[in-house]
């Protein structure tokens, strides 16, 4: 298991389930400030034939977080060696529109709102 | 202002009268403490010399009369003048006698002698001190016959107070005057070494504390003290340089936040600006043929990004509104990239959207790269032109790009809510997004409404944090359908207004309604 931690938020990533967990509120400043988190996702996706993206406990994600994912799903795609699986909440209000269109950006993405 | 304070601390004491100056107080109570002090011991000193004074006179004079007692009876039994004045000369020669009389048994002078002209009689201090002890009487016997002892007379003298008193006076005098300069000289003294101690350091302490600049605390003028650096002087100065330095740090952080205060504000004046600067004029809108167009913005106290555009061209009219996403000046900036990109792709007479949107999202993808700030930006565009004469409706509008959305109140009644989540993607989040693009065309007929908006509207949070909704922002786009373009705006305005109430306005409000005409 590796993992990022920071003010409010984690990242996971659990190479055994092969899993990526992000967790409370992702703030940062910038691209490059989520350059750590961009590295931890390409990690997961180097060599993977399936990983999926928990964003369940993800209460907030702002511009330049939906940047760098959006940014990693292209990476997915462009792959297509892996199958990718983000895993979201209905109840969290950021969620609906910006996980829509990532599924856009990859259409064989399992997109699962609960 | 603060020079003036300066300068009035500076010259004050020099205002002080004497008697409130440290060193003259301490010398005054010093001064009136020793000769008080002094006038004790020496009144001590004094009574106990008039004390064996007046002992030592009295058995002096005792003793001297006993001497000439013999004599003297001799003289007063052989009624012997010649003998008798030879004692009372040999007794009048001590200058301390006044008087001295010799007296038979009868009372009758035998000799006298007498200086009472020549002395007058002594003070009253001088009475009072020795008064009590200048008059003497000796009766004088004679054995004529043995074991026969008669008295043949008696000899009395009186003292002359004054001179017996002169020695005691002179004394008197020497130690007052003594006790004085005494008391003097220690006074000088203390005050010296007070001054040298105590005054001295003080006057340089209070002439650094004079010259403190009160903007620059810490750099003031700690005065070095030699000898004073582990006293209590010492402590003072390092407790008061303590104080300057914890003041300066004070005042370092005040004017940092100070500056940083003055910065944010100046960066959301900035960003205020840049969104109000490109808006559509009033006189634009009016002179739109076909639409009925009224507009409305309120930038939120962080302000956000919000666009929205009215360009009239040749053809028809290009509407543009969306929502750039966070706050402040990079959301601006953002969102005036934006308004440039779209005149610009109208003045080069782009007709086709999916080229348009393309271009503007390239572009501004390429900048926010630059940006790294990651910014991206709902919009939506929709192109308006009037219907030949003749036509089935009046006007058509073509919708693309993905944004809130856009609420269509038909004359007949009938609302449309169209979603624009399929027309697009956000502007400037990835490199490519044509393959998204789509564009749905509405019929306008006379009096049909459009109600475009941004999501300060229908995310306006009361004071419950209970959001507007588009369902209410519905309800009050039907009941208003009948209603001007601008009669409409403004029930939406009130209606979001009461909404919010108390509550703080977090996001810009954006409003365009269009009704055919």
């Amino acid at each position: 298991m590796k993992s990022l931690e920071g003010d409010g938020y984690r990242a996971a990533y659990d190479r055994e389930r092969g899993c990526v967990f992000l967790e409370g509120s992702l703030r940062l400043n910038g691209l490059t400030e989520y350059a750590p988190i961009s590295a931890l996702l390409d990690e997961a996706l180097e060599g993977c034939d399936q990983l999926e993206l928990n964003l369940t406990r993800l209460e907030f994600l702002n511009s330049s977080g939906i940047a760098t994912l959006s940014k990693f799903v292209i990476n997915a795609r462009n792959r297509k060696t892996c199958i990718l699986t983000i895993r979201g909440s209905n109840a969290v209000p950021w969620q609906g529109k910006s996980l829509n269109n990532l599924k856009r950006l990859m259409p064989s993405l399992d997109l699962v709102l609960e | 202002m603060a020079q003036e304070s300066h300068a009035d601390t500076a010259t004050a004491p020099d205002t002080h009268p004497a008697k409130r100056s440290l060193t003259v107080r301490q010398a005054a109570v010093t001064l009136l403490i020793v000769v008080v002090l002094g006038l004790v011991a020496g009144a001590v000193e004094l009574y106990s010399d008039w004390r064996s004074m007046r002992g030592e006179i009295r058995a002096n004079t005792e003793r001297t009369l006993r001497l000439v007692q013999g004599s003297a009876a001799e003289a007063a039994f052989q009624f012997n003048d010649a003998l008798a004045t030879q004692v009372v000369d040999g007794l009048f020669a001590y200058p301390e006698m006044r008087r001295v009389v010799l007296r038979d048994n009868f009372d009758g002078v035998i000799a006298t002698r007498d200086r009472s002209d020549e002395q007058p009689d002594a003070g009253a201090l001088v009475s009072s001190l020795f008064g009590d002890i200048t008059d003497y009487r000796v009766p004088l016997t004679y054995e004529a016959v043995r074991g026969n002892v008669t008295e043949v007379g008696s000899l009395e003298v009186e003292l002359a107070a004054d001179v017996i008193a002169a020695s005691f006076m002179q004394r008197g005098g020497v130690i007052l005057t003594v006790g004085l300069v005494k008391a003097l000289v220690i006074s000088a003294l203390v005050v010296l070494i007070f001054y040298f101690m105590i005054t001295r350091p003080l006057l340089a302490l209070h002439r650094a504390i004079t010259r403190i600049d009160p903007t620059r605390p810490g750099e003031w003028p700690r005065p070095a003290l030699p000898g004073h650096e582990r006293d209590e002087l010492g402590q003072i100065v390092g407790s008061l340089d303590a104080l300057m330095q914890a003041f300066q740090r004070g005042l370092h952080q005040r004017d940092q936040a100070r500056d940083e205060n003055t910065r944010l504000g100046a960066e959301l004046d900035v960003s205020r600006r840049i969104q109000e600067i490109l808006l559509p004029s009033q006189a634009e809108l009016d002179a739109i043929e076909g639409l009925e167009i009224a507009t409305y913005m309120e930038p939120a106290s962080e302000v956000g990004g919000d666009y929205y555009d009215v360009l009239a061209h040749a053809g028809g009219v290009r509407i543009g509104i969306g929502d750039v996403t966070g706050h402040g000046l990079e959301s601006g900036v953002v969102m005036l990239m934006t308004q440039s990109a779209v005149r610009t792709m109208l003045t080069s007479e782009e007709t086709d959207i999916v080229r348009v949107m393309e271009v503007l999202n390239s572009t501004i993808y390429n900048n926010v790269q630059r940006m790294g700030c990651g910014k991206n930006l709902t919009l939506a565009l929709l192109d308006y032109h009037p219907t030949a004469e003749g036509a089935a409706a009046r006007g058509r509008l073509r919708v693309s790009g993905q944004h809130e959305s856009v609420i269509v109140a038909r004359a007949s009644g009938a609302i449309e809510v169209i979603d624009t989540d399929e027309l697009g993607f956000p502007i400037g989040l990835v490199e490519q997004m044509s393959e998204f693009v789509a564009e749905i065309v509405l019929d306008l007929d006379t009096d049909d409404i459009v109600v475009l908006y941004t999501d300060g509207i229908t995310e306006a949070a009361d004071p419950d944090d209970r959001l507007y909704g588009l369902e209410r922002l519905v309800e009050v786009v039907t009941a208003h359908r009948r209603d001007s373009a601008e009669a409409l705006k403004c029930a939406i305005v009130d209606d979001v207004k009461r909404h919010i109430g108390t509550q703080k306005l977090y996001d810009d409000l954006t409003l365009v309604i269009l009704r055919q005409k």
